[in-house]
C-alpha cells in the first residue's frame, strides 16, 4: 500500500521550491479545523443530522457564488451576452464527465429534481393530449416516491387520463433481492389487463424511508416488461453513491447537486439519453430559447439568479481537497453513518431499516416502540419536539405495517418509527450521541408521541 | 381628526436620501459603464443585496427551521405588500413567482388544459400584440398553437403619435379575429411593451375585450411596477404580472402574478409541481422544491428603500419619467432625430431615433450596434430595429431605448450622445461593424489596454 498522503509544507509551494514544470505542488488535505471553518455558518448548538433534506454548502462555495452574483449586478448585459451560457456549459461538461454520459447535449441544468419531474411528466401529459398515448396507458411509481413526484403524476398523468401503477417495496428490507422480487411482482400485477406502460419512475435512493434501490436491475426489469421509458429520480445520489448513467441504463436521470454535492441552493442536472426515439422535452417555463433543445432552454428561463449553477467547478476543487476526493467523502460518510446507526440501534435496542450496503450517507434507524410513532402526524410532532427542545435536526418516518406483517419489533412492541440520520463532512460523534440521549431522556420521562403538543 | 402630537414635540421628518448615498447604494455598478438600460435586467441597491444575503444565510444556517417556520410567513408578508400596492382585493389573488416569463407559463398552461379537455375547440383564438416579448410569443406557440389554438397578432404602428392609433388597430384585429364566429379565448396585452417601449392604454383595451366577449385577459406588465401606476381593479384584467427586479429594486429575481378571484382560480397551477399541488396557486408558487427564495423575501426592505426618496415610489417614478424624456429630447435634438412616442406614452424609458446614416437595416445590425456601443464606448443601451414602411423618405430605422433610474446622471446620456456623434462623424455604418462576439471581446481587451481613440479608429477602419 502506498505511503499516506503527502504532508508537504504548503509554504514550500508558495516559495516555489516545489515548482517543477510538469508537476503541480501537492498541498496537504483539508484539515478538521478547516472543515469546521467551511461550515462555521451552520447554527451552533444544533446537531444537524439531516443533510438529506436541504444539503449543505461550504463557505468557500458561498463566496464563489457571491462573486458570480456580484458580476451579474455589476454589468448584467455583459454577463448575459458574454458569460452566462459559457459558464453553464462548463458546469454541464463537468457533470457529464462525473456521471459518465456520452454527450454534453444529454445534460441539462435545472433548479431541482422537482423541476426535472415536471419536465418529464409534462411531456407525458402532452403525449396523452395529442393521442400518442391512449387513455388508461400507465405510469409506474414506487409507493414511497417523493411527494412532489406523486403530485406531479397527479397533475400531468392522471389529469390527462393516464393511470398509475403503484409498486410497494418492503421496509424494513434485508436485501436487494427482496426489492427486485417485489418490483417484478408489482409491475406484472399492474400490467394485468394488457395495460401499456409508458413510463416508470424509480428512485435511486428513496427519500422516506431511505434505501438505496438496485436501480440498474429495476431498469432491466422494466425493459423486459416492455416499459417504454424509465425515469430515475436520484435526487440524493450524486455525492453519496456512485453514479454511472450508462450503466444504469435509464432514459432520464436526475440528481440534486445541492444535497450531497456541496452546491448552494439550488441546482440539479437532468440527464436525457440521446437516441433516435428521444422524446422532445421542454422546460415548462418557455423563453426565446424554446425549440433549441432542453439544455439550452433550461439555461435561460428569464431573468433570474443562475449563480448556483455556475459554481460546479469551484465545488470540484473543494471536493479534491479531501483525501480520495468524492469517492473518499462518500466512503467515509457511509462508514460513519452506519457506525452511528449501529451505535443507536444498540443503545435503543432497535434495528437498522436496511443492511449497510443498502444505506448511502443516510441510515434509517428504528425508534423504540415506546416512543409510539403511530402516524405521520406523530412523526412530525416528534421531529419538531427534537428541534425545539433538544436542538436536534433529524427527520422522523412513520412506517405503516403492511398487511398485518410485523417486520421489526423490540421488547415492547412493533417498531413503526424511524429516524433518518445523515452524515456529511461537518458532522461529529457528538451529534449522534445527543440524539441517543434525547430519545433515552424522552423514554425515561415516559414521553410518547401522543403526549407531544402540536406546535 | 388630527393625530395627537407626541409629548416631546414633533418627530423630525427623516431627510430624503442624498445623491452621495444613492451613489453608495449603487457603487457595485461597473463605474466604466454608462448604464442606460435599466429596463432589461433592473438594478438592486446595496442595502437590499445585504438584506437578501441575510435571508440566504438564515436558510444556510438552519434550513429545516427556515423551511418550517420562516419561509411561508415571509412570502405572505411580501404578498400582502403587493396586494396593497396594486389595489387587489384579496391576498389569495397574489402569487410570487420568478419572473413574468414564469407567469406566462402558468396562465398559458391553464389555457392548454382547456384545449385538452375540449372546453376550447381547435381553432379557438388567442390575441396578442406583435410587439409582445419574445418569451411570451414562444410561450403562446408552446402552449396554444401546439394545443390547436389560433393566434392573432395585432400589428401596432411605430413610431406612434397617440393612444388612439393603438386602440384603432386593436379593435380592427379583434373584429377580424372574431370573423366567422371564431371564439377569442385569451388576450395577452402588454402594459408597457419591451421593444419598442410604449405605454399601452390597457384599461381601454381590456374594456374593448370585454365588450367583444374575449374569454380571459392577461396583462404582461413586466416593466410596470415602480415605473407606472398600477391599479389592477381599475384595469380590470383577469391576470396581471410584473417583475419586481426591474423597477422595484428587488434582486434577481421575483415577480408577482395577480389572478382575479374567480371559479377558475383553483384551476391555475404552477408548472413545477410540489406537495403543495392543489392548495392554490399562491401556495404552490411558494414552494416549488428546494431553492433560494430570498429575492422574494426582501419586498419589505424594498418598500423601506423607496420610502427614503422624496415622494416614495411615486416620486421616483415621476422624476425618472421627467428625466428620461428630458434626456431623450436632448439626444433627439443633438442627432436631428425624434422620439418614437409622445412623452405621455413614455414610462421611465423612451425610444430615441438613431441617425439614419448609421444604416441600421436589421435586428442583427441593431445588436451589432449595441455591442459596439458597449465595447468601444462603455455605453449600455438596447437598440431597436424598425422596418421602414413603403414610401418613407430617409426613415429612422433604429431607436435606442434609454432608461432612467435613480442611479443615472446626465453624464450617462452625454456619453451616449458623444458616442453616436463620433460614429456619425467617422461615417460608421452598421454593415461595417463586426458581428462575432469573439471579435467584440478582442476589442474589449484592446479598449482596456489602449487608448479609446485608437480602438474607435480601428473599428471604423475595418472593412468586413
Amino acid at each position: 500500500m502506498d505511503p499516506p498522503a503527502e504532508t508537504e509544507d504548503p509554504r514550500a509551494a508558495a516559495n516555489g521550491e516545489n515548482n517543477h514544470v510538469s508537476k503541480k505542488p501537492k498541498l496537504s488535505f483539508i484539515t478538521e479545523p478547516e472543515i469546521r471553518q467551511e461550515f462555521a455558518h451552520h447554527k451552533p448548538g444544533i446537531a444537524r443530522i439531516n443533510n438529506g433534506s436541504f444539503g449543505s454548502c461550504p463557505a468557500s462555495i458561498i463566496a464563489a457564488q457571491k462573486r458570480w452574483q456580484l458580476r451579474f449586478l455589476q454589468q448584467p448585459d455583459d454577463f448575459f451576452f458574454n458569460h452566462l451560457q459559457r459558464k453553464i456549459l462548463h458546469s454541464r461538461t463537468i457533470v457529464k464527465d462525473l456521471i459518465n454520459a456520452d454527450h454534453v447535449d444529454e445534460v441539462s441544468i435545472v433548479d431541482n429534481a422537482t423541476t426535472a419531474a415536471a419536465i418529464v411528466l409534462q411531456h407525458v401529459g402532452w403525449a396523452f393530449a395529442d393521442g400518442r398515448f391512449q387513455k388508461g396507458d400507465a405510469v409506474v411509481m414506487l409507493h414511497c416516491a417523493f411527494q412532489a413526484v406523486k403530485k406531479s403524476i397527479e397533475a400531468y398523468v392522471t389529469r390527462a387520463g393516464g393511470s398509475v401503477i403503484v409498486v410497494h417495496l418492503p421496509f424494513p428490507v434485508n436485501s436487494n433481492e427482496e426489492i427486485i422480487a417485489e418490483f417484478r411482482k408489482g409491475l406484472a400485477r399492474g400490467k394485468a389487463n394488457g395495460k401499456k406502460v409508458r413510463l416508470a419512475i424509480i428512485d435511486h435512493i428513496t427519500s422516506m424511508p431511505c434505501v438505496v434501490i438496485p436501480a440498474r436491475e429495476l431498469v432491466k426489469i422494466c425493459r423486459e416488461e416492455g416499459v417504454e421509458r424509465v425515469f430515475v429520480d436520484a435526487a440524493h445520489a450524486i455525492g453519496s453513491i456512485p453514479v454511472d448513467v450508462k450503466e444504469i441504463g435509464a432514459d432520464f436521470y436526475v440528481s440534486n447537486l445541492h444535497k450531497w454535492f456541496f452546491c448552494p441552493p439550488s441546482v440539479a442536472f437532468l440527464y436525457c439519453r440521446k437516441s433516435p426515439l428521444s422524446p422532445d422535452l421542454h422546460h415548462p417555463v418557455v423563453s426565446h430559447e424554446y425549440g433549441n433543445g432542453l439544455a439550452i432552454e433550461s439555461a435561460w428561463i428569464g431573468t433570474r439568479d443562475y449563480s448556483s449553477q455556475l459554481v460546479v467547478p469551484d465545488v470540484l476543487e473543494f471536493i479534491n481537497r479531501f483525501e480520495g476526493g468524492l469517492e473518499g467523502i462518500r466512503k467515509r460518510n457511509h462508514d460513519a453513518v452506519v457506525e452511528m446507526g449501529e451505535m443507536l440501534a444498540k443503545a435503543w435496542g432497535t434495528n437498522l431499516g436496511s443492511p449497510p450496503e443498502m444505506c448511502p450517507s443516510m441510515v434509517m434507524i428504528g425508534l423504540p416502540s415506546r416512543m409510539g410513532v403511530l402516524s405521520d402526524d406523530d412523526a412530525l410532532k416528534l421531529r419538531t419536539h427534537l428541534r425545539d427542545h433538544f436542538g436536534l435536526e433529524v427527520p422522523i418516518h412513520f412506517q405503516m405495517p403492511r398487511d398485518g406483517e410485523i417486520r421489526a419489533a423490540d421488547g415492547d412492541g412493533c417498531i413503526t418509527g424511524y429516524a433518518r440520520i445523515s452524515h456529511q463532512v461537518y458532522n461529529t460523534l457528538d451529534d449522534y450521541v445527543r440524539l441517543r440521549d434525547a430519545i433515552n431522556q424522552l423514554l425515561s420521562d415516559g414521553v410518547a408521541c401522543k403526549m407531544l403538543q402540536r406546535e | 381628526m388630527a393625530s395627537p402630537q407626541p409629548l416631546n414635540g414633533a418627530t423630525p421628518k427623516p431627510k430624503p436620501i442624498t445623491p452621495s448615498e444613492i451613489s453608495a447604494e449603487f457603487s457595485h455598478h461597473d463605474p466604466t459603464i454608462a448604464r442606460i438600460n435599466n429596463g432589461s435586467f433592473g438594478c438592486c441597491p446595496s442595502t437590499i443585496i445585504a438584506a437578501q444575503q441575510n435571508h440566504q444565510l438564515y436558510f444556510l444556517e438552519q434550513p429545516d427551521n427556515f423551511y418550517f417556520n420562516i419561509l411561508k410567513p415571509s412570502i405572505l408578508k411580501t404578498r400582502q405588500i403587493i396586494k396593497t400596492l396594486i389595489n387587489a382585493d384579496h391576498v389569495e389573488e397574489i402569487s410570487i413567482v420568478d419572473n413574468a416569463t414564469t407567469a406566462a407559463a402558468i396562465v398559458l398552461q391553464h389555457t392548454t388544459w382547456s384545449f385538452f379537455s375540449t372546453l376550447f375547440q381547435p381553432g379557438d383564438a388567442a390575441i396578442m400584440l406583435h410587439y409582445a416579448y419574445g418569451a411570451v410569443k414562444k410561450s403562446v406557440q408552446a402552449y396554444i398553437t401546439r394545443a390547436g389554438g389560433h393566434v392573432i397578432e395585432v400589428h401596432l404602428p411605430f413610431p406612434l403619435k397617440s393612444n388612439s392609433e393603438i386602440i384603432v388597430e386593436f379593435r380592427k384585429a379583434l373584429q377580424m379575429g372574431k370573423a366567422n364566429g371564431r371564439k377569442i379565448r385569451l388576450a395577452v396585452i402588454d402594459h408597457i411593451t419591451s421593444m419598442p417601449s410604449v405605454i399601452i392604454p390597457v384599461k381601454e383595451l381590456v374594456q374593448m375585450c370585454r365588450d367583444e366577449g374575449v374569454g380571459r385577459i392577461f396583462i404582461d406588465a413586466a416593466h410596470a411596477i415602480g415605473n407606472v401606476n398600477i391599479d389592477v381593479k381599475d384595469i380590470g384584467a383577469d391576470f396581471y404580472t410584473s417583475n419586481l427586479h426591474k423597477w422595484f429594486f428587488c434582486p434577481p429575481s421575483a415577480a408577482f402574478l395577480y389572478c382575479k378571484m374567480s371559479d377558475e382560480l383553483s384551476d391555475l397551477h404552477h408548472p413545477v409541481v410540489s406537495h403543495e399541488y392543489g392548495n392554490g396557486l399562491a401556495m404552490e408558487s411558494a414552494w416549488i422544491g428546494t431553492r433560494d427564495y430570498s429575492p422574494q423575501l426582501v419586498v419589505p426592505e424594498a418598500m423601506e428603500f423607496v420610502s427614503r426618496f422624496e415622494g416614495g415610489i411615486e416620486g421616483i417614478m415621476r422624476r425618472n419619467h421627467k428625466k428620461v424624456v428630458e434626456m431623450a429630447d436632448m439626444l433627439a435634438e443633438a442627432w436631428g432625430t425624434e422620439l418614437g412616442t409622445p412623452p405621455d406614452m413614455c414610462s421611465s424609458m423612451a425610444m430615441v431615433g438613431m441617425p439614419a446614416c448609421l444604416g441600421i437595416k436589421s435586428d442583427a445590425d441593431a445588436l451589432k450596434l449595441r455591442t459596439h456601443l458597449r465595447v468601444c464606448f462603455g455605453v449600455e443601451v438596447p437598440i431597436y430595429y424598425r422596418a421602414p414602411v413603403e414610401g418613407e423618405i430617409d426613415p429612422i430605422t433604429g431607436y435606442a431605448r434609454i432608461s432612467h433610474q435613480v442611479y443615472n446622471t446626465v453624464e450617462d446620456y452625454y456619453r451616449f450622445r458623444e458616442a453616436v456623434n463620433k460614429l456619425v462623424k467617422d461615417g460608421v455604418n452598421c454593415t461595417l461593424l463586426p458581428l462575432c462576439e469573439g471579435y467584440a471581446q478582442l476589442l474589449q481587451m484592446l479598449l482596456k489596454s489602449s487608448l479609446p481613440v485608437l480602438c474607435i479608429s480601428y473599428c471604423s477602419a475595418v472593412d468586413v
